[in-house]
């Protein structure tokens, strides 16, 4: 059986073709990533939490003086400003995966406060003129050595993990960005899936239903998508998910599902009701007739099985398409609420780029980027090694 | 014809279409008889309503487009198919009428394997289990001589050739073994060897069986061939019926006339003679002339055809009726 399949002419060009191979890995990459997160790999919790200075440069990035400053300033002044409020908030102090190393308030002044003092005549003195000169840089990473050391860096598995979750910086809340990024990709995933299939499950039976059965039916799926199609798509997309303001599912997903589902169906139910009218003309279904089958029968096993490769084209189309709506509804404030996406990503980092902080809103276009390139690349190459006219 | 009942008994058949410009009507006042073990032709030009006239009998036309004139009986077993409901139709179709189709390449669901296909419409009309239906498309498949039967039920229909697409569609139409098989132009669309094969076919089972057949067909070389009883149409009447042997050698509509004289033969035509054809156009059916349908192109016309339409029996011979005023005489 395997051994048929994979010897198969259309099995066999695909695995000659090596971008189709690469887009093939990276979207199980993105699909086992997606499952990873759903299983709890990452919580939407942690893609919230405080793990770091804000605003942190990712890998490939030097910090400036400034940056770095900022950064001494973040591990300081936490133990500092805890330390003073004392000992229950030093104990309450919570930075994602990093702990004070102190209890006891006074314990933590003693240290802190020479540290402080020191670290400001560092941050004066870079705010001259001619900025730190070699002594004073000199300082700076003195200052900066014992500052982490005020922190208890966690060990094994959960001090990979923290590392990791540095690695593309953070936002401007001190959150990781590369949690958030690869957290986006189940919500991605959740909404491609499920605005895709919905999508092509009613318009292939409305289109179907439509194109089959004729006069009444036919009439009134036109109309309804003929109605739906003249209002400007954001425009329905915006009073669906205003329609849901105030209800107990504002900020999940379903708003955003609902909205999809209502203009995605259209696009598979022209297709499908253009391909249905051929295909009840043509003669195996009138020999279905003629052998005394039912409609819903004929339509069922005969009529609709043909149009499973539209079924899958449409699939993968709108799954793209959900996953870049996606990203525009949110950057409008009316798609995902209350967890990170590429889009609420894009959106935020709107404010930082201004500022010459790019990570953020590179890390979601990159992930997205990666993705539906994999996607088209993909359907491409299917379509190459599979379809029948372009045998050769 | 003895004195037998027919099975299959037609009856002032008229079927038209509501179309944008108005109501026409295909099938004019047809009526027919059809017996056990006998094969019907069914003949005329494009358009002359003999497709219509066989998805009338298994009310296969849109039935939001189309409709019966209330006279029109079409009586099977007692009933009559024009009445009866959708549901009870269905039990009819494949089961006692079966039909198949001209085009053979177009005629079998190109995503299920012909054992799925044959296993459906058993699965559909009779009781066997699983393995028993197996055995029995294995067996028509075998009865309609398709080489390697018991393979093909895996394969899948693009690879078979049309012939063999053709007697798939066959060995589908008789699984259940009905009283009736419709043929639309079973050949039409399949080269000169193959049809050969599938006429002879044909005429075995009708033998094995005692299927009555209708065959449909522009090919009067292929009426000739297995046909016992013809009817010509013409514009959507019936002009001529008759025995093949009767039809063939005395024609007494001109239009039959015409029909036989526009074969072409090989071996007695001189040198740069042209064809013989029937000069003109069907008459259109929206804009149909007092009198005669043939009018315009018949060579004998006179002045009656022109006001008063023949009747079916026009001259009284039952055995070989023509709607014509002036039936060619061959004494």
């Amino acid at each position: 059986m395997w051994r048929r399949i994979l010897g198969s002419r259309g099995v066999s060009k695909f695995r000659r073709d090596k971008f189709a191979l690469v887009s093939l890995a990276v979207i199980v990459v993105y699909l086992g990533a997606a499952i990873a997160v759903a299983l709890g790999a990452i919580s939407r919790d942690e893609t919230f939490a405080r793990v770091g200075p804000n605003s942190l440069v990712g890998f490939f990035e030097t910090p400036t003086v400034e940056q770095r400053i900022a950064y001494t300033d973040f591990y300081i002044d936490q133990v500092r400003t805890a330390g003073e409020r004392g000992d229950d908030a030093l104990r309450a102090l919570d930075v994602y995966g990093l702990e004070p190393r102190f209890s006891e308030a006074e314990a933590a002044l003693a240290v802190v406060e020479p540290l402080f003092e020191r670290f400001e005549a560092v941050a004066i003195a870079s705010e001259g003129d001619d900025g730190l000169d070699a002594a004073g840089l000199a300082r700076l990473s003195e200052v900066e050595r014992e500052a982490r050391t005020l922190w208890v860096e966690p060990s094994g598995w959960q001090g990979t993990k923290r590392a990791l979750s540095l690695q593309l910086g953070t936002d401007r809340q001190g959150r990781s960005i590369l949690l958030r990024a690869l957290y986006s990709i189940k919500v991605a995933a959740q909404i491609g899936l499920v605005a895709a299939l919905f999508s092509v499950v009613i318009g292939t039976a409305l289109g179907g239903a439509a194109a089959y059965f004729g006069g009444v039916v036919d009439h009134a799926i036109v109309w309804l998508y003929s109605t739906f199609s003249a209002i400007p798509y954001i425009v329905l997309l915006m009073v669906l998910a205003s329609m849901f303001l105030g209800s107990p599912v504002e900020n999940t997903l379903i708003p955003v599902y609902v909205a999809f589902c209502m203009t995605f169906w259209i696009g598979p139910c022209r297709v499908i009701r253009g391909e249905v009218m051929k295909l009840r003309e043509l003669e195996y279904v009138q020999a279905a007739t003629t052998l005394g089958f039912g409609r819903m029968r004929i339509l069922l096993r005969h009529v609709l099985p043909n149009t499973l490769h539209l079924m899958f084209i449409n699939f993968s189309l709108l799954f793209i398409g959900a996953i870049k709506a996606e990203v525009i509804l949110s950057f409008l404030g009316l798609g995902v609420k209350d967890q990170p996406s590429w889009g609420v990503m894009i959106k935020e980092a709107g404010q930082e780029v201004i500022g010459g902080f790019f990570w953020q809103i590179g890390a979601a276009t990159f992930f997205m980027f990666v993705l539906v390139l994999a996607f088209n690349v993909l359907s491409d190459a299917l379509q190459d090694a599979f379809d029948p006219k372009h045998v050769g | 014809m003895q004195e037998r009942t027919p099975i299959l008994e037609v009856r002032n058949l008229s079927t038209s279409f509501r179309t944008d410009r108005g109501v026409v009507t295909a099938v004019d006042d047809v009526s027919f008889d059809l017996f056990r073990g006998e094969t019907l032709g069914i003949v005329g030009e494009s358009g002359c309503g003999k497709t219509v006239t066989s998805k009338s009998i298994l009310r296969l036309l849109p039935e939001h487009l189309s409709f019966h004139s209330p006279e029109s009986r079409v009586m099977f077993e007692g009933r009559n198919l024009a009445k009866l409901s959708e549901r009870q139709m269905r039990s009819v179709r494949g089961d006692r009428i079966a039909m198949i189709f001209q085009e053979p390449m177009t005629s079998l669901n190109p995503v299920f394997k012909i054992g799925w296909q044959l296993d459906e419409a058993l699965r559909y009309h009779t009781d066997l289990d699983r393995s028993a239906r197996r055995r029995r498309a294995e067996e028509m498949l075998d009865l309609v001589e398709m080489p390697n039967a018991k393979e093909r039920l895996d394969e899948y229909p693009h690879q078979l050739s049309g012939g063999m697409r053709q007697r798939v569609m066959i060995a589908m139409a008789l699984c259940c073994e009905p009283d009736i098989l419709i043929a639309d132009e079973p050949t039409t669309a399949l080269d000169v060897t193959i049809q050969a094969q599938i006429l002879r076919l044909m005429e075995n089972l009708k033998r094995e069986l005692d299927t009555a057949i209708i065959l449909i067909t522009h090919d009067l070389g292929v009426v000739a061939q297995v046909a016992d009883r013809v009817l010509v149409m013409y514009a959507g009447r019936v002009i001529e019926e008759g025995t093949v042997f009767d039809l063939f050698r005395a024609p007494r509509h001109p239009y039959t006339k015409a029909l036989l004289d526009s074969i072409p033969r090989a071996g007695n035509r001189r040198r740069g003679q042209r064809l013989a054809t029937i000069p003109g156009i069907v008459p259109n059916l929206f804009e149909l002339p007092a009198g005669c349908r043939f009018q315009d192109r018949c060579l004998h016309v006179e002045e009656r055809c022109r006001t008063e339409e023949p009747a079916h029996l026009a001259h009284g011979d039952e055995t070989h009726p023509a709607r014509c005023h002036f039936p060619l005489d061959h004494a």
